[in-house]
């Protein structure tokens, strides 16, 4: 559902993404792990169309993104690090105005309904955005990704700045859209989530993508070994 | 798309007060405007109808001693001043020649507080270079009016640059753009809806508090429906264009205060800089000649006129044979000198003044070329035009009563070679003014406004195809 | 403390392309507006050079005539440009230039230069006062608007908080660096008129203290703006709603108030229209004595009394010829029935000011511009001087003409005439505009109100806002 091909940017002389080759299926989530500026959200940044690939392509749900802007937005679903939505409107309001834009009308119960899946709780349905945590606008922007019938998910640093418990709480409604057989990418620097929520794993520095891992043939410990010595075989390469 | 912009535009709108306060905003300057202007036309209308009873009331007293007078009773004025001497109707019973007020004439003040809207034509006094300003505190002309034009040309752009010009970047900034741009839609006609939305809802606001402003001042819109569409349509135009800039502005430059700042920095371009400069450079290109040394040349011929004025008057007596004739009792007195020295001045400056309104005409004609260069001067001349206040009013109405002057004067040239007496029978046989107001359209005003909204609009469309990748990630 | 707060605005302001790019514009616009303004000095005064010779050379060759032929011949007093008028324009475009002057009329001046543009002129000119007046502290509101903001949206306030600095010498710091780039500008503008003027051929009444004091008033304009400005960012959540609040606050004070103003001046205090005006003169004159109506009652009574008071049974037993003395006498009558409207008009023109002044507490622009302008002599008040000095000419060439004609010419003579040569016996019209200390202690009201403005705000400033 989500695939790259040498994808590759570069901001004057400096390469922000190099060639990475990336292919999540349906009903994985793929977990991009790497320090900051590490290329990661580059990445998204490109699948999402926001910027254009200096070369190389990336194809949501086979469809190349820069040459179907528009028709390739109709498969996935986005939620940035910082979820913002209109803070004069209400949860409802909101879930009704983005799926509304993307071409889904929903009945008012129907709204509900996938608000009360996304795990917000019923009696914050009707009150205005400015009233929210960050979990709770998070829960928002999965709603409107389940409302949209997403295939694909794309992921920024969700859970930085989410307490535990919201951050537990989003893992389990991932696993829920997993089993939908949804895509997701997910760019991360927490580890442990990675590994809690991930199918698969990749390691990224300096715009390339170093090592991949399928999540269950390897342990929290290695994993971690792995991220460190990454970091440091570059520092002392260099 | 368009069904949830605008249901939820509009509740967006009224929670961020932004619709209850363009109304509270509009009414209040509206109002007020409205009221300015009204106060001036019934000021205006009011002098017109005391200068008419009071020459009416003159006609009465005329009348009254030609009667007396031709039953030969006393009468208490002395024999110089008897109407029955032409010339002294000519001089002391004036017409008057008045611009009443057009019904939209309070829309905008134009130039109505600088010229006169009566003038009473006689025969001695009113020279070749009547003057037509009226006597206002220079302080009042320098400062201006709080009219509707003004409010419409200077304020309405700054309320809608305070209310769009962040359309974009205030999604950008709080972060809700990158969700948005994650949607199946085009960002450009979402920007392009969501001020369509809000032109909209100021439309909706302009007509319903104009409507009221009208109907509780007591104009009545509905019998001059004509006039007020226009007006309306021609308010519309000029916002729209600020919207289209609006729109410009949004796609090409960024963040929000350079938006403002780029927004702000137009206002200033086309509401004050490009009017001075057009108006600035046809005064340089086409100056008038100067009015001092007009006036030089003017005492000059006078004083030539003067001196050869027995000359003069048997050369034009030898060219009309016909009141010589008539003339039984040869006698010349002072009236027969001036008239003749008078016409012969009017005969000679007439080159001076003519290349005076050619320049005139001409800077007006360089203004019309270059006015589309900022809507702000169209709308202005627009609304002028639709008041009946616009300097071309104005000229118009000096031409009519100099022709007007011009025949009256005519009228009693050969009643004094006749030495004609005259009687009551000759009253109705006096020229008799009545202003011919101009038929002034605004179409072209209202198409100019909004072809330069489509001009800016396309560019804005342009300036989206340019970058339209980064627009959602743009920081700078 | 001040210093580095200073340095460091002032190095954020440079770096910030929009001041670079707004002070340039400034710079720019200013240029032309000088060029502008100074072209147009030169070719007006060179005008009024040209029509004061050609008009006094009709005047002196008008040849062997009665004198009070020459009366009503008239001569005409020009109105001439004064240096400052380069910086402000004034109310001069919309004053008459030229006031003829003639027996028994007093006129009012003629051909303002605005009657004899096209509509446009009415947007405004761009002269060095519309920049001084207007952009410039539309300048200050671009630089200052977020000079408190930003420390809060960037966070670096709570930093400065831990640093234990000083509200005072911080906002003092602020101000300065707003206020240096304002009073270069303006400095060098006023330094180049200067300059320019002094260097001009027969600069006639330009002195250096006026233009500092101009200088000055516009220095404490900006200073009241840039208070407003800053205390509008102090108390200001967000940059925006500072830059919002602040375009507000220049849009009233430079714009809604001066029309406001206008609009209640007019409506309360109403001058009379010129044909009302010119009717009610006549009225009043007709009351009185008419020299060219030796039938009237009010002329049969002071034949009687001259008569009696010399002794003699007939007018032409008189030591003097009467008709000259009657149409002195009629003169002196009319001068006094004008004297009495056009001092209407002025007790009209300061109950109006009174409303601009009461206005002015909304916005300081209004005594700035009326200071401005009353010291470029382009205001109101020296058109006024300038009227009353011509009617006073007026008045003595009628008297000179008269006494002539009543000295020298028999009784019932009228077509006695003077000499060729006589008429140079008029001396010629001359005008000083007022001084600078008599501009300044008409305009007391004004410098009140402007200084009230500057303690008021500067008091506003550094009481209110505390850093928290």
């Amino acid at each position: 559902m989500i695939t790259t091909k040498d994808l590759t940017k570069t901001y004057g002389g400096q390469i922000a993404l190099d060639h990475l080759n990336l292919n999540v299926k349906a009903g994985e989530i793929y977990c991009l792990l790497g320090a900051n500026g590490a290329g990661k959200t580059t990445a998204i940044n490109l699948l999402l169309g926001f910027i254009e690939p200096t070369s190389g392509s990336a194809f949501i749900n086979q469809l190349e993104v820069h040459k179907n802007p528009k028709a390739t937005k109709h498969f996935l679903a986005y939620i940035p690090e910082n979820l913002m939505l209109y803070p004069s409107l209400t949860a409802v309001e909101n879930l009704d105005y983005f799926s509304g834009i993307a071409g889904k009308k929903l009945s008012s119960a129907a709204l509900k309904d996938v608000l009360e899946e996304s795990g917000l709780q019923p009696d914050a349905f009707d009150k205005r955005i400015s009233t929210f945590s960050k979990g709770m606008r998070q829960k928002v922007g999965i709603a409107i990704a389940l409302a949209k019938d997403a295939k694909v998910l794309l992921l920024d640093e969700p859970t930085s700045g989410l307490d535990p418990q919201a951050s537990n709480e989003f893992g389990i409604v991932l696993q829920k859209l997993k089993t939908k057989g949804v895509a997701t990418l997910m760019a991360t620097h927490d580890l442990f989530r990675a590994k809690e929520i991930g199918t698969h794993v990749g390691i990224m520095k300096d715009g390339q993508l170093k090592q991949e891992f399928v999540v269950e043939k390897i342990t929290l410990s290695e994993l971690e070994k792995c991220y460190l010595d990454t970091m440091k075989y570059e520092k002392e390469s260099v | 798309m368009f069904k949830y912009n605008f249901k939820y535009e509009l509740k967006q709108l009224l929670r961020s007060r932004w619709i209850q306060l363009m109304s509270a905003l509009l009414l209040l300057l509206f109002g007020f405007a409205t009221y300015n202007g009204l106060q001036k036309v019934e000021e205006r209308n009011a002098a017109i109808t005391t200068a008419q009873d009071k020459a009416r009331e003159n006609d009465k007293i005329m009348v009254k001693l030609l009667d007396s007078l031709d039953r030969e009773l006393e009468v208490s004025i002395p024999s110089w001043r008897h109407p029955t001497n032409p010339m002294v109707i000519g001089n002391s019973y004036p017409r008057v020649a008045a611009m009443p007020a057009e019904t939209f004439a309070f829309v905008a003040t134009g130039q109505s507080d600088m010229f006169t809207h009566y003038k009473k034509p006689e025969v001695y006094g009113f020279s070749f270079i009547e003057d037509f300003t009226e006597m206002t505190s220079p302080v009042q002309l320098l400062f201006g009016s709080f009219d509707l034009a003004f409010v419409i040309v200077y304020l309405l752009p700054l309320l809608i640059i305070a209310f769009s010009y962040n359309v974009l970047s205030a999604e950008r900034e709080s972060g809700s753009l990158r969700l948005l741009g994650a949607q199946p839609i085009r960002i450009e006609t979402w920007v392009l809806q969501k001020l369509g939305l809000r032109f909209l809802w100021l439309s909706v606001l302009v007509i319903l508090t104009l409507l009221m402003v009208f109907l509780a001042l007591g104009i009545p819109p509905l019998n001059k429906m004509k006039a007020f569409l226009g007006l309306i349509s021609m308010v519309l135009a000029y916002a729209l264009f600020w919207f289209a800039l609006a729109f410009l502005i949004n796609l090409w430059v960024g963040r929000s205060a350079k938006n403002a700042m780029s927004l702000l920095g137009l206002w200033i371009v086309f509401v004050l800089l490009v009017p001075s400069v057009i108006n600035q450079m046809g005064s340089t290109l086409y100056p008038l000649p100067s009015r001092a040394l007009m006036i030089n040349e003017m005492r000059g011929t006078q004083a030539d006129v003067l001196k050869n004025v027995d000359e003069i008057l048997d050369n034009f007596l030898r060219d009309h044979p016909e009141y010589a004739v008539n003339d039984t009792t040869l006698q010349r007195n002072y009236w027969h000198s001036f008239m003749v020295a008078q016409k012969v001045i009017r005969e000679e400056l007439q080159p001076v003044l003519d290349n005076h309104d050619q320049q005139l005409r001409k800077q007006q004609d360089w203004v019309t070329q270059f006015k589309w260069l900022s809507p702000a001067v169209v709308t202005q001349e627009a609304l002028n035009q639709m008041a009946g206040t616009s300097s071309q009013d104005y000229e118009n109405y000096r031409q009519q009563v100099l022709d007007f002057s011009h025949e009256w004067r005519n009228h009693f040239v050969p009643m004094v070679y006749n030495n004609t007496v005259f009687s009551k029978e000759d009253i109705e046989n006096l020229p008799h003014f009545e202003y011919q107001p101009l038929k002034g359209t605004f179409t072209g005003a209202l198409f100019t406004v909004l072809g330069l909204s489509l001009f800016v609009y396309l560019a804005g469309i342009l300036a989206y195809q340019k970058k339209s990748r980064d627009i959602i990630l743009k920081t700078e | 403390m001040i210093s580095k707060t200073f340095s460091k605005e002032t190095k954020e302001l440079l770096r910030e392309g929009r001041v670079l790019i707004s002070l340039i514009i400034v710079i720019l616009l200013l240029a032309v507006a000088v060029f502008i303004s100074a072209r147009q000095y030169q070719n007006i005064n060179e005008q009024y050079k040209v029509a004061q010779q050609t008009e006094r050379a009709n005047w002196d060759n008008q040849g062997a005539k009665n004198p009070h032929s020459a009366a009503h011949y008239g001569t005409y007093a020009f109105k001439p440009k004064y240096p400052l008028s380069l910086l402000d324009q004034g109310v001069d475009k919309y004053t008459g230039t030229s006031i003829f002057l003639e027996a028994h009329a007093r006129n009012e001046a003629q051909f303002s230069a605005a009657a004899d543009q096209t509509g446009l002129a009415r947007f405004g000119d761009l002269t060095p006062d519309f920049i001084l007046l207007f952009i410039i502290p539309l300048l200050i509101i671009l630089l200052g608007f977020n000079t408190f903001t930003k420390e809060r949206e960037m966070g670096t306030l709570t930093l400065l908080k831990s640093q234990g600095i000083s509200s005072f010498r911080w906002i003092w710091g602020k101000w300065l660096a707003l206020f240096t780039p304002i009073f270069s500008i303006t400095f060098v503008l006023f330094l180049i008129a200067g300059l320019v003027l002094s260097n001009l051929k027969d600069f006639g009444v330009f002195n250096w203290s006026t233009l500092v004091t101009m200088f000055l008033v516009y220095m404490v304009f900006y200073a009241v703006f840039i208070n407003m400005v800053l205390l509008i960012s102090a108390k200001a959540k967000k940059s925006g709603i500072a830059l919002v609040i602040g375009l507000s606050v220049w849009i009233i004070a430079c714009l809604v108030a001066p029309k406001m103003a206008t609009n209640f001046a007019q409506a309360r205090h109403p001058y009379p229209t010129a044909q009302e005006f010119a009717e009610a003169v006549q009225m009043d004159k007709e009351k009185g004595l008419d020299g060219h109506n030796p039938w009237g009652e009010e002329a049969q009574q002071l034949e009687r009394e001259v008569l009696a008071e010399y002794g003699v049974d007939s007018l032409s037993q008189l030591p003097f010829n009467f008709d000259g003395y009657i149409m002195q006498k009629g003169e002196e009558h009319q001068a006094e029935v004008y004297f009495k409207h056009y001092n209407h008009l002025k007790t009209q023109y300061g109950k109006q000011t009174q409303v601009y002044q009461t206005l002015a507490v909304m916005s300081p622009f209004l005594p700035t511009r009326f200071l401005s302008m009353s010291l470029a002599n382009t205001d109101y008040g020296t058109h006024w001087h300038f009227n009353d000095a011509a009617e006073k000419y007026r008045i003595a060439a009628q008297k000179l003409l008269n006494d002539h004609f009543a000295e020298n010419s028999e009784y019932g003579d009228w077509d006695w005439k003077a000499d060729a040569n006589y008429w140079q016996e008029l001396p010629s019209f001359e005008y000083e505009p007022p001084s600078l200390s008599s501009t300044l202690s008409k305009n007391t009201s004004n410098v009140v109100l402007l200084g009230g403005w500057l303690v008021l705000s500067f008091g506003m400033l550094f009481l209110t806002v505390k850093i928290k």
